[in-house]
């Protein structure tokens, strides 16, 4: 279970990124986060583990206090906790395997991740991963040479590799194209149901919010204003959040496909 | 594809073959052993080592400290150093703007620019202090200016050549789209160069002057050991007869200078490089486009 | 309405003053200049001069022709050393200097203080020309290819860092961010998120280092660091200028043939 108590975020320069936010997330709960640009969607989701420092209150992972934890303790939290982001992060240079090994990083420990020699049960992991996004066959290719969606999905597999209590994505769909998006967002749900990992997801296009949101959160400046089952929101609920009418640009526009393109 | 329920393990694909790959590292490897091995050092010498340093380190800077009385003089030697380098740099910038793009294949063409390009090289490959050593200072003597005059000489030359080079490469990256417009209103050709080329590369090569400067003036601290003026006669003499305070004082004079004009230098190197909002040149050259704005992206092969 | 008026009625900007601070530079830049070749203040250099030493000079020059080829086989052992000479330095000096670049850059070190100081570290070290290194080693140990070798591995460090943490310091942020949220400690991330995005340049770096490296030992044994400038300073000491002329072209030559396998090399790794 994941809780906010009270948290707020102050960037230097006075920017409030969080604003006493009061928060549960059980486990095994897929949630969305809508917000405009700037309202506190990625600091909320990088509070969760720990990349944003929170400047008041405290987030709790299953009891555990971020704010008192130690450099070590953190990365301990870290480990099971996997991120995968708009830019996807991959090294460019280097093989889709070794992309997916770097969730092994915290259990491998330094020396066999300083020269490369992993174990074989943690290349296990990582191919199983790569198999559960379903492309296995990539995995000695260099990441650059993959399309965005399935940089994506070697992120996912990444984030996978650690063997993850909760998976927060940020804006993982927002530099890929309609379809591909709706298949990303499709193996995270189905990752979050057959797995049970708790998931987290910032989305700026609404209607993909409503389809795929089991709860949705609303961010405007920082506080919480809305928290509904994405059945209940509608285009006044997501009016209120973001505090003007919405725009075109606010949906992607296309209904998932019946059939999933390769 | 979406997500499989069940994985199947045999579609995993096998790691590739790395044999190229190891051969070449084993060879690199049995490169350096040789050369280790082969090259004569008594490795009993490395164990004096540490010794040898700190007491060379006590006595330039700890036990009797280094010589301020001779600062005066150590501070003029590095003035006239900084001298050396500066007409020497500004003599190999002079030189070798023409001739950089003389060296360009779209100003030149095939044939004439690889002429000059051999040559760039050839002036390129010897060093600045053997050039002072062996063909300046015979012809020009030592005494009073005539060393200095040397070691400007050497230093220009090997300028040209360095610069020559990089001025080249910076012309055959630029945008043909002025150039062809220069050619289109009828203008002569020193005309196309003068408004169609040179506006679009004097930046990026006037960084290249900055940064070429900076090497000068370690290469012109030195050239005083072969006797062609500067701060490194004094030193040499220094450490020939044992007067390691004097050494001292020297030194720290060479390192406080260098680090300033290093300082100064960058900042103004970034300053024209962002006022221009220039283009970074291309080139199978090291440019990254991160050290673009130092002057230091285009490798300047003679930093020596 | 001719042509003027109609220009002035449409109002015409008037001609941006010129920025004063770019006079300021030239007039610098003359000053510093007339200052540097004067006799009085400095160097004593003239054009004129330039062209009547030349006609001195040319008898000496000379005397370089016709080069003296008996010499050359005497010259393969000191340009053997030479050679060897560069490798273990590259090696040594490049291998060493990757470390100290992530010390040194803000990226891999985010402590301020500790960045400060190993950046001044750097610089100082990035100071001394290799000569002067030479010089020092040279007192430290005795002559001989040695202090030829540790001069360059100290030379080489400073080169190499400098470039290198200032290629680091542009890496692409992501990675970074992505092995932190993995839960990876600072090693794990600069072995992994960084070295990756910067190998291809510390490779390109070495290479031009080496080339570095083989022009400056020919020249460190000028002080007794070993190497073919030994046989330059005998063969100055002497006026022989025959057997000199021989080893510059030796030294050209295999400057030459270092730079076309080192473009090669780059091609194919690249």
């Amino acid at each position: 279970m994941i809780r906010f108590l009270n948290a707020s975020v102050v960037y230097p320069g006075g920017v409030q990124g969080l604003k006493n936010l009061t928060l549960d997330i059980p486990d095994g709960q897929m949630m969305v986060i809508v917000g405009l640009s700037g309202a506190g969607k990625s600091t909320l989701i990088r509070a969760i583990n720990g990349l944003v420092p929170l400047t008041s209150g405290d987030v709790l992972i299953n009891d555990v206090s971020l704010r008192g934890a130690s450099q070590k303790q953190l990365r301990e939290i870290r480990s099971r906790i996997g991120m995968i982001f708009q830019t996807f992060n991959l090294v460019k240079r280097t093989t889709v395997l070794n992309n997916v090994l770097m969730g092994r990083l915290h259990d491998a420990g330094t020396g066999r991740s300083l020269v490369g020699w992993y174990r074989p049960a943690d290349v296990e992991i990582a191919m199983q991963s790569l198999e559960r996004v379903g492309i296995v066959e990539k995995a000695y290719v260099r990441a650059s040479n993959l399309s965005g969606g399935q940089q994506q999905r070697v992120g996912i597999a990444r984030a996978l590799a650690q063997q993850p209590t909760i998976l927060l994505a940020d804006e993982p769909v927002a530099s890929l194209d309609p379809p591909t998006s709706h298949v990303v967002m499709r193996d995270l749900q189905r990752i979050n149901r057959d797995l049970g990992i708790t998931t987290i997801i910032n989305l700026h296009f609404l209607d993909l919010a409503k389809v795929y949101g089991e709860r949705i959160i609303g961010l405007r400046a920082g506080e919480l204003v809305y928290d509904g089952t994405g059945a209940r929101a509608d285009e006044t609920v997501f009016r209120d959040i973001y505090g003007r009418s919405l725009t075109a640009d606010d949906v992607m526009g296309q209904e998932a496909p019946a059939a999933i393109p390769g | 594809m979406s997500a499989s329920p069940a994985p199947d393990p045999s579609v995993r694909p096998l790691p590739p073959a790395r044999r190229a790959k190891l051969i070449a590292s084993l060879a690199l490897a049995a490169l350096i052993v040789w050369s280790l091995v082969t090259v004569g050092i008594e490795f009993d010498r490395i164990l004096d080592l540490p010794r040898g340093l700190a007491h060379i380190f006590n006595r330039m800077f700890l036990e009797n400290g280094p010589e301020w009385s001779f600062f005066p003089d150590a501070v003029g030697g590095m003035v006239e150093s900084l001298q050396i380098a500066w007409v020497g740099t500004i003599i190999g910038a002079v030189l070798s703007l023409p001739m950089g793009l003389l060296g360009a294949k779209n100003v030149t063409g095939g044939v004439g620019s690889n002429v000059m390009r051999q040559v760039l090289n050839a002036i390129r490959a010897v060093p600045e202090v053997l050039l002072a050593v062996i063909i300046f200072i015979p012809i020009v003597g030592i005494g009073g200016t005539a060393s200095a005059y040397a070691g400007t000489l050497a230093i220009g030359v090997h300028s040209i050549g360095t610069l020559g080079k990089l001025t080249a490469e910076v012309v055959e990256g630029i945008d043909p789209g002025p150039v062809e417009a220069a050619r289109a209103v009828g203008g002569s050709p020193a005309q196309v160069q003068r408004w169609g080329v040179l506006p679009q590369v004097m930046p990026e090569i006037v960084a290249f002057w900055l940064y070429r400067f900076e090497i000068n003036i370690r290469a012109s601290a030195i050239l005083g050991v072969v006797g062609a003026g500067g701060v490194g006669e004094a030193l040499q003499q220094a450490m020939v007869f044992g007067r390691l305070e004097r050494a001292g004082i020297i030194i720290i004079v060479i390192i406080v200078a260098t680090i300033l004009i290093d300082t100064a230098s960058a900042w103004l190197r970034r300053r024209i490089i962002e006022g221009s909002g220039a283009r970074r040149a291309m080139g199978d050259e090291l440019a990254e486009p991160s050290l673009a704005g130092t002057g230091a992206a285009r490798i300047d092969t003679d930093a020596g | 309405m001719t042509a003027a008026t109609i220009g002035q009625a449409r109002g015409r900007p008037t001609r941006p003053r010129r920025s004063p601070w770019s006079l300021v530079g030239i007039g610098a830049f003359l000053a510093i200049t007339w200052w540097a070749a004067s006799r009085e203040f400095g160097i004593g250099f003239d054009l004129v001069s330039v062209f009547t030493n030349l006609t001195r000079g040319a008898s000496i020059l000379a005397e370089f022709f016709p080069p003296n080829w008996a010499y050359l086989p005497r010259t393969f052992e000191p340009m053997l050393e030479t050679f060897q000479m560069a490798v273990v330095a590259s090696a040594l000096g490049c291998g060493l200097a990757l470390p100290v670049s992530f010390l040194a850059s803000r990226v891999s070190t985010p402590n301020f203080p500790v960045l400060f100081a190993n950046r001044t570290a750097l610089n100082v070290v990035r100071a001394l020309p290799d000569l002067l290194y030479a010089l020092i080693f040279v007192a430290a140990v005795g002559i001989g290819p040695l202090p030829g070798i540790l001069a360059l591995i100290f030379f080489n460090i400073g080169v190499t860092a400098k470039l290198m943490s200032e290629t680091v310091d542009g890496v692409d942020p992501g990675p970074i961010e992505a092995a932190n949220a993995a839960g990876g400690n600072r090693t794990q991330v600069v072995r992994w998120a960084i070295l990756p995005q910067v190998l291809p340049n510390y490779v390109a770096y070495s290479l031009y280092v080496f080339e570095l490296n083989i022009r400056a030992s020919a020249v460190l044994g000028i002080v007794g660091a070993g190497g073919i400038g030994n046989n330059i300073n005998t063969a100055r000491k002497f006026f022989q200028y025959d057997n000199l002329s021989v080893i510059l072209i030796e030294i050209f030559v295999f400057v030459f043939v270092i730079e076309l396998v080192s473009i090669w090399l780059r091609r194919r790794l690249v």
